[in-house]
């Protein structure tokens, strides 16, 4: 079996916290926000909901740890790339 | 677990030494995922180059996209990753009709989300919002219908294993494959939060 | 240390499947690997005859090429190749030699071939994925083939395919053929991700008992490597690509200015692939090369960890220097400088591989082989392909010598120098497993030498022809009155390339020969150390009939106390009466 034993997440109260926090992202984009804002707390939200789905749908909470290091190698790599590029275009 | 893999002594993966832990299928999945990582990195990033790091013109995306309609159809797509996960509960615990009802349930909102972007398509393009509406329709299209086309060969590796199952094939404890594509289905939905966000809403 | 609770034992059986799912439609990673061996082989000799064309013209510029008279009048006038024909034969020969050659070269037969055998397994982790990944290869060939006879010609762009070039048919009258390169490579990308994942599931899962990390051969090692940087850069080409297709076929504008589109960023995305690319192209090398090397020398590789760790240098940083390709490009000078850094610094662990390969040949006992000339012809030209690399990481030096033949001269020492000769040497080293039987060696030094002779003398003057101002992909060089005094060089080097492709009958005579007629080679011919050594050949199918127990490291050569010069790995070394081991 898996590396470690563990009780079944409650996978609908993943379910409502996903939910929720689409809800909000809506609601937040028609609050009419300053643009700074409502952008960081999309991107926070966004997020939030990909870690949710990731740990607990994907069950990398309860995976060994060198898997998880496999999974976010291209993360880096990822933000090397837009942050590199950005900053050809962009300037220092 | 195919015969020749169990003949062929290929079933101790997971505790070969120094490994990562997890059975071989997984990781090959795993490994594949980080790959689909790259791919959509290359187009979403290239659509927050485009849009934030040149001088192009572009339209406030909820003037020309229906947020409602893609809101709900998001929520369809995180509920078709709650029936996959209950899928694979029902296998784990070896209940075969739970796994087979789970299983149909995310079929049909990996289908109904397809169906409703390709609706959702065919209304942009009747509005005049085209491929070559500019860099917006350009990144739009490209991202959405790379989205979409994984989804549909998921929806249809969906039915595949579901047509497995019906046939028994994980019964008795046999719920890796359906841990698999699992992994795949839940990745999909990863891209499709993350596409939502930075081309709907933002 | 053993693995608890492993698997149900490997064993070997007679396949009895019919001929098409044994040879053709096979799942065996043995057949697979030979598979793409054959296809890779035929692909060089077509890289081999574009670059034939490319000389031609260079060295009598506007003189009707032999044959020529066959070509049609459109692409050839008067048997002469046109412009447009000669920038699509430059595109199509790097196109064909980097994607169709050398990279299923290295990886398609040495990773699928070596890869399960050397770490004690049965097959690869998913043996019907990697039929997959043979057989994408020939609806993608077969469309990059096909762009060399479709209206308009193949794509003219390079095989970095810059845009706008690459997606404006108005500037170049090439239309089918710059899509049908796009769709070859986007399945070739498949291709080679299906194969990756294959490579690294297996290595990670699939070692037999006591092969841990630090017991690999390099030639695993690099294999490894490579398909991780294969994961994390292919996927990142996909996307390039499929924008430039868009921006050819759906009237999208990603990398046209006319809609605020941006063809710099074409150059940074298929650069962000390309240099980690590059160290696709040498790192398999290299572990072959390390492996061939300590067998010839009958030492163990000097210093086994830090070559491990120059390697995963290599690759990490083989990410963040991807800039150096685009100092020309009116790139932000602050990025370029970073750039300039980072690729300075790379050479430090290429530097340290090369210091261990001259520290294991150093007091060794060396045994001058055909596969270990061309090894060492790697190390040598790799140092010299790396000290061009190293002028080239400067970017003021860069500024005068970017897009000269002093990059194309660099490029083929690495290429050439570097990765052939090590394929070359792997394909000498491998063959008898392979095949049963060995290749003539006679044959094989002449072979050796007449390549290493032809190839030193076509490409080195190019360093001179770049530093004196020839641009590449140039079609007339005499149209620069300050380029006519260097053609005499232009010349020495097309009648050098001649022979160097001419000498290329010997190995294919000698493999022709001994596939036919060759006597039936020993199981260890080379006296090595590795597992592969310790099955028939060739191999059966599920190449162990019990899985091998691994009580070493692999390079065991010249223990003190062993019964003969090298201890295969799946044997206990002999007791030490005292000292270290």
């Amino acid at each position: 079996m898996e590396a470690t034993e563990h009780k079944a997440p409650n996978y609908i109260a993943v379910w409502a916290a996903l939910a929720v926090l689409t809800v909000v992202e809506v609601a937040v984009v028609y609050l009419h926000l300053p643009r700074r804002l409502m952008v960081i707390s999309l991107v926070f939200l966004a997020l939030w909901k990909a870690m949710l789905v990731a740990l607990y749908f994907m069950h990398l909470r309860f995976e060994p740890k060198r898997l998880l290091y496999v999974v976010l190698a291209p993360l880096p790599l990822a933000v090397i790339l837009v942050v590199g590029v950005m900053h050809g275009f962009r300037g220092p | 677990m195919t015969a020749h893999a169990a003949t062929h002594g290929m079933t101790g993966g997971e505790h070969a030494q120094g490994a990562v832990g997890v059975h071989t299928q997984k990781l090959g999945m795993w490994v594949f995922l980080v790959s689909e990582v790259m791919f959509f990195t290359a187009l979403i990033g290239s659509y927050i180059i485009l849009r934030w790091g040149t001088n192009a013109e572009w339209p406030e995306p909820r003037t020309v996209l229906a947020i409602p309609i893609t809101a709900a159809n998001t929520f369809i797509l995180i509920c078709s990753s709650v029936s996959m996960v209950k899928a694979y509960a029902a296998a784990v615990r070896d209940d075969q009709p739970g796994l087979k009802k789970w299983l149909l349930l995310t079929v049909l909102g990996g289908a109904t989300f397809v169906s409703v972007q390709a609706f959702e398509y065919h209304h942009l393009v009747e509005k005049g919002f085209l491929p070559s509406s500019g860099l917006f329709g350009a990144s739009f299209y490209t991202m959405t219908g790379f989205h979409g086309f994984h989804v549909t060969c998921g929806v249809l590796s969906m039915i595949w294993v579901t047509i497995r199952a019906f046939r028994g094939k994980y019964a008795g404890g046999r719920f890796h494959g359906i841990e698999t594509i699992g992994l795949y289905w839940h990745f999909v939905d990863l891209v499709w939060i993350i596409l939502f966000t930075i081309v709907y809403l933002i | 240390m053993t693995a608890a609770g492993t698997a149900v034992p490997a064993h070997t059986h007679v396949d009895d499947r019919p001929f098409i799912r044994k040879y053709v439609f096979s799942t065996d990673h043995k057949i697979i690997g030979i598979q793409f061996l054959f296809l890779s082989l035929f692909f060089l000799l077509v890289g081999g005859l574009l670059a034939m064309g490319i000389r031609w013209q260079l060295g009598f510029p506007g003189q009707a090429m032999p044959l020529g008279g066959w070509l049609p009048e459109g692409v050839a006038p008067g048997g002469v190749v046109s412009p447009k024909t000669y920038i699509g034969l430059v595109t199509m020969h790097g196109t064909f030699m980097i994607f169709f050659a050398v990279m299923p070269l290295l990886v398609g037969v040495f990773a699928n071939y070596l890869i399960p055998l050397k770490i004690g397994a049965p097959d690869m982790a998913f043996p019907r994925l990697n039929m997959w990944s043979f057989w994408l290869m020939i609806p993608s060939g077969l469309l990059m083939t096909a762009s060399l006879f479709v209206l308009g010609g193949s794509s003219v762009a390079g095989w970095t395919v810059y845009a706008p070039l690459s997606n404006t048919p108005d500037y170049t009258g090439v239309h089918l053929g710059q899509q049908l390169w796009c769709l070859s490579i986007v399945i070739f990308g498949l291709s080679s991700l299906l194969g990756s994942v294959n490579y690294i599931t297996t290595v990670i899962n699939l070692r037999a008992p006591g092969m841990t990390w630090f017991r690999l051969p390099l030639s695993v090692w690099a294999l490894f490597i490579t398909a991780v940087l294969a994961i994390l850069a292919v996927p990142v080409l996909a996307g390039a690509v499929i924008m430039l297709f868009f921006d050819q076929t759906i009237g999208t504008h990603f990398y046209l200015p006319a809609s605020g589109g941006q063809p710099l960023m074409w150059q940074h995305l298929f650069w962000f692939f390309g240099h980690p690319e590059v160290y696709i192209l040498i790192l398999p090398a290299m572990g072959i090369v390390s492996d061939i090397i300590a067998n010839g020398a009958r030492k163990p590789i000097f210093g086994y960890v830090s070559m491990v760790w120059a390697m995963i240098g290599i690759a990490f940083l083989g990410f963040i220097v991807w800039g150096h390709h685009m100092f020309q490009s009116g790139m932000n000078p602050t990025l370029a400088s970073a750039f300039m850094v980072s690729t300075i610094v790379i050479a430090v662990p290429s530097a340290i591989k090369v210091f261990n390969w001259l520290g294991t040949l150093w007091r060794g006992s060396i045994h001058f082989t055909t596969p270990m000339l061309n090894a060492l012809a790697f190390v040598s030209m790799f140092i010299i392909g790396g000290l061009s690399g190293i002028f080239m990481a400067s970017t003021p030096v860069d500024m005068y010598i970017h897009g000269t033949y002093f990059i194309v001269a660099h490029i083929h020492y690495v290429l050439f120098g570097g990765s052939l000769f090590a394929i070359y040497a792997g394909i000498y080293f491998w063959f008898p497993k392979m095949f049963g039987k060995q290749l003539d060696e006679r044959l094989g030094k002449v072979h050796f030498a007449l390549t290493f002779v032809f190839y030193n003398l076509t490409f080195f003057p190019m360093h001179i022809l770049g530093l004196g101002g020839e641009m590449r992909r140039i079609y007339d060089p005499t149209v620069y009155d300050y380029l006519k005094p260097m053609q005499p060089i232009n010349v020495f080097i097309t009648v050098s390339a001649f022979l160097l492709f001419a000498s290329q009958i010997v190995m294919a005579w000698n493999i022709v020969r001994t596939l036919a007629r060759g006597k039936k080679a020993d199981v260890n011919p080379w006296h090595d150390c590795g597992l592969e050594w310790t099955v028939p050949s060739p191999p059966p199918h599920g190449n162990f009939e019990t899985t091998p127990t691994v009580y070493h490291g692999p390079y065991e050569f010249s223990v003190p106390g062993a019964p003969a010069d090298y201890v295969p790995v799946n044997q206990p070394l002999p007791a030490v009466p005292e000292g270290r081991r």
